[in-house]
């Protein structure tokens, strides 16, 4: 199987609504398996690796499709076998990583229990009862602030519902807009949400019991990698006071740990870089405020135009959020302070 | 099984238990995790079971019954979840499937780490077989268990007796020569660990007395026949003082699973001035104080509350019914505000 083909079966697999990036990549390393020929266990790591490499060369956002990769070689590496012959522990491995992937399925039900004990009880709310008046109005609903669109707070949103209630603000999120998505599946589910600008944030910051946010990856220091606009609701919501949980799978723990935003392997040089032609044009442009808010004079008197495009192939998809302002990480192996996360990868990396 | 004369006595124990807790003639968390355990240990001894979900069953249900007389002891629920787990433990060991190795998984790498090389001990001790739900002999698998459930309660037993000296085993590594301490309220752990410093170190404790209940003033007598040198303040002088301690030592009522706790009311006064000094708050307490439980959102509906005549005396007939008086026994301190636990 060639790089090119791998890719393919990735992307045909990412279809599946239900599968995430480190799943789906998993997947895709089985049906590698499936096809290689390796006839040592030293041919099957090599080959594992060079396509794993080469998914993550070819894919924009990698954080997610490598830290899935990466645990499904590290345990191929740590199978205690006593298979008799090579293919049979083959077939053995990739019945593992088929079942894991299926039973992951499940992991999302599992997180969505265990952050609903933390969203607080509206009859706790009211029992504070020797200071009802001080509040002039008590307000019954939860209300919780999310971002982007993740399919795990979504269902953790969505059994919440179930049993309590609440309501949801949803930021847009741009570049990708998918915040859009998450308020139109929440708003058919019956929760009432309102789509907040993402500038607008500490604006809602004040009306907002907590913060759920879904991930891409946590990482080793146990800080978060999710859609951009992550770490500013994140450092608003410490200003605030107002907790903030991160909700993520244990496959998307990542061995990485970045001291800054620059660290993660989605930045490269056009993020944030300036366009040289532009601004030598663009600098000496008629003094006072341009009358469109987008379009600019230049020298020619004719006008520039920064589409959203330009404006999203400038930015960056994903940001890091430091540790110090996550409360708590909601995962499949329980609720873990942002520290807790790195005694798991420590066990399966550095054991 | 309600007629059966030995758990009408274990009945009688767990009543006679929930009746001290509910008119509080039980206070203080490690008096009533030692008899909440007392109460445990009968009723095992008592109890006819022949399967291991009978008796975690009637474990349950009498933790349930002591839970619900005072929940805000929380000690009483950690004992029994920790009894709870020792008899799992216990039962899992006894009949433990050597063939366990075999089934390791991805989601299993995740959880536990890398496998571990361990060879798996062959088991060739001579272990008495548990036969659970025997139809000949039902009393076979009580039998078998008992004395090894009735050793593992006393381990948990020995720990609770022990628990004030190995918390101040290492009281000298704390507490420095000449430094000045700030505690408050009685706390039997963090006198013990004041003692057991002063046989190596000279210095100077600080106690707030505490109102209303003054335990500071028990305190600081109890301090001072030990031969240190203390100082009894008003509660209201903590700010004005800490500009000169060096360490605030505080004892604890529950500690939670996000690292507050709840202690003596005052405690929150204390810890809040030592923040703005920036001097460490050390904890003492047992680890039966540890409790699996949240208070994320700071409920004040969470704490205890006193007899409101402490503050404002019946005496007072005027006053009475024109103001409302909170008298809560605990405060909760949030995780933030402590540096240091000590446990045993």
């Amino acid at each position: 199987m060639d790089d090119f083909q791998i890719y393919k079966s990735y992307q045909r697999l990412l279809k599946n609504e239900d599968l995430s990036t480190p799943l789906a990549a998993i997947l895709a390393l089985t049906e590698m398996m499936e096809q290689s020929n390796a006839g040592t266990m030293f041919e099957l790591l090599t080959e594992l690796k060079g396509a794993a490499e080469a998914l993550s060369r070819q894919s924009l956002n990698p954080i997610g499709l490598k830290a899935g990769c990466e645990l499904f070689i590290e345990f191929i590496t740590l199978f205690p076998h006593d298979a008799a012959s090579f293919s049979e522990l083959k077939t053995e491995l990739i019945r593992q990583g088929q079942r894991y992937a299926e039973q992951a399925l499940a992991y999302r039900a599992k997180i969505a229990e265990l952050a609903f004990d933390f969203i607080k009880d509206d009859s706790v709310v009211s029992s504070g009862f020797m200071f009802i008046d001080w509040h002039d109005e008590i307000d019954l609903h939860i209300q919780i602030l999310t971002h982007s669109y993740s399919r795990v707070v979504l269902q953790t949103l969505l059994v919440a519902h179930k049993r309590k209630r609440i309501s949801v603000f949803v930021t847009e999120a741009r570049p990708r807009g998918m915040g859009i998505k998450t308020a139109e599946m929440l708003t058919a589910a019956g929760i009432p949400c309102t789509v907040v600008l993402d500038s607008a944030v500490a604006y809602a910051i004040d009306k907002v019991d907590f913060v759920l946010m879904g991930s891409e990856a946590v990482v080793e220091s146990g800080g978060l990698v999710n859609a951009v606009g992550s770490n500013q609701i994140a450092i608003i919501a410490k200003a605030a006071n107002k907790p903030f949980y991160a909700l993520a799978e244990s496959y998307k723990f990542h061995r990485m740990f970045p001291l800054s935003q620059y660290d993660l392997p989605s930045h490269n040089p056009g993020v944030l870089s300036f366009p040289q032609t532009m601004s030598a044009r663009a600098r000496p442009a008629s003094s006072g405020l341009p009358s469109k808010a987008s379009s600019v004079l230049s020298d020619n008197g004719s006008p520039i135009r920064i589409t959203q495009e330009d404006i999203a192939r400038n930015n960056p998809d994903v940001d890091y959020t430091r540790p110090d302002l996550i409360s708590l990480v909601f995962s499949d192996v329980g609720s873990l302070t942002p520290e807790g996360v790195s005694q798991y990868l420590v066990g399966m990396f550095a054991g | 099984m309600a007629s059966d004369p030995q758990s009408a006595a274990n009945q009688r124990i767990v009543e006679d238990l929930v009746s001290r807790l509910r008119r509080r003639q039980l206070v203080g968390s490690r008096a009533t995790a030692l008899e909440t355990l007392l109460v445990l240990r009968q009723v095992v001894s008592k109890a006819r079971f022949s399967n291991i979900d009978q008796l975690v069953n009637i474990i349950r249900s009498v933790g349930r019954r002591l839970v619900d007389a005072q929940p805000k002891e929380h000690s009483v629920g950690n004992t029994v979840r920790k009894v709870l787990h020792h008899i799992r433990e216990e039962y899992h060991t006894a009949n433990e499937q050597p063939a366990a190795e075999s089934s390791f998984s991805i989601a299993k790498f995740v959880l536990q780490g890398q496998p571990r090389k361990q060879a798996t001990i062959p088991s060739s001790e001579s272990r008495v077989l548990l036969k659970e739900n025997d139809p000949d002999d039902p009393d076979s698998f009580a039998r078998v268990l008992k004395p090894v459930l009735m050793e593992a309660i006393q381990d948990v037993f020995d720990e609770l007796e022990t628990v004030y000296d190995n918390i101040s085993k290492n009281a000298k590594d704390h507490i420095h020569s000449d430094e000045i301490i700030l505690t408050l309220g009685m706390s039997k752990t963090v006198d013990s660990f004041l003692k057991a410093a002063a046989h190596y170190r000279n210095y100077t404790v600080i106690v707030a007395e505490t109102a209303p209940s003054y335990g500071g003033r028990e305190m600081a007598k109890s301090l001072s026949s030990a031969g240190i040198s203390t100082f009894l303040v008003p509660d209201s002088s903590i700010y004005a003082l800490m500009s000169r301690v060096n360490k605030v030592i505080l004892g604890a009522h529950a500690i939670l699973a996000n690292g507050g706790m709840f202690a003596t009311s005052g405690s929150l006064l204390a810890a809040t001035a030592a923040r703005s000094y920036s001097t460490p708050v050390v904890v003492c307490a047992g680890q039966f104080k540890l409790t699996p439980l949240w208070n994320l959102y700071h409920e004040y509906g969470a704490l205890d509350f006193g007899d409101p005549s402490a503050v404002l005396c019946f005496d007072e007939g005027d006053l009475v019914d024109k103001v409302d008086v909170v008298n809560p026994y605990y405060d909760y301190v949030r995780p933030e505000l402590l540096d240091v636990f000590i446990t045993n």
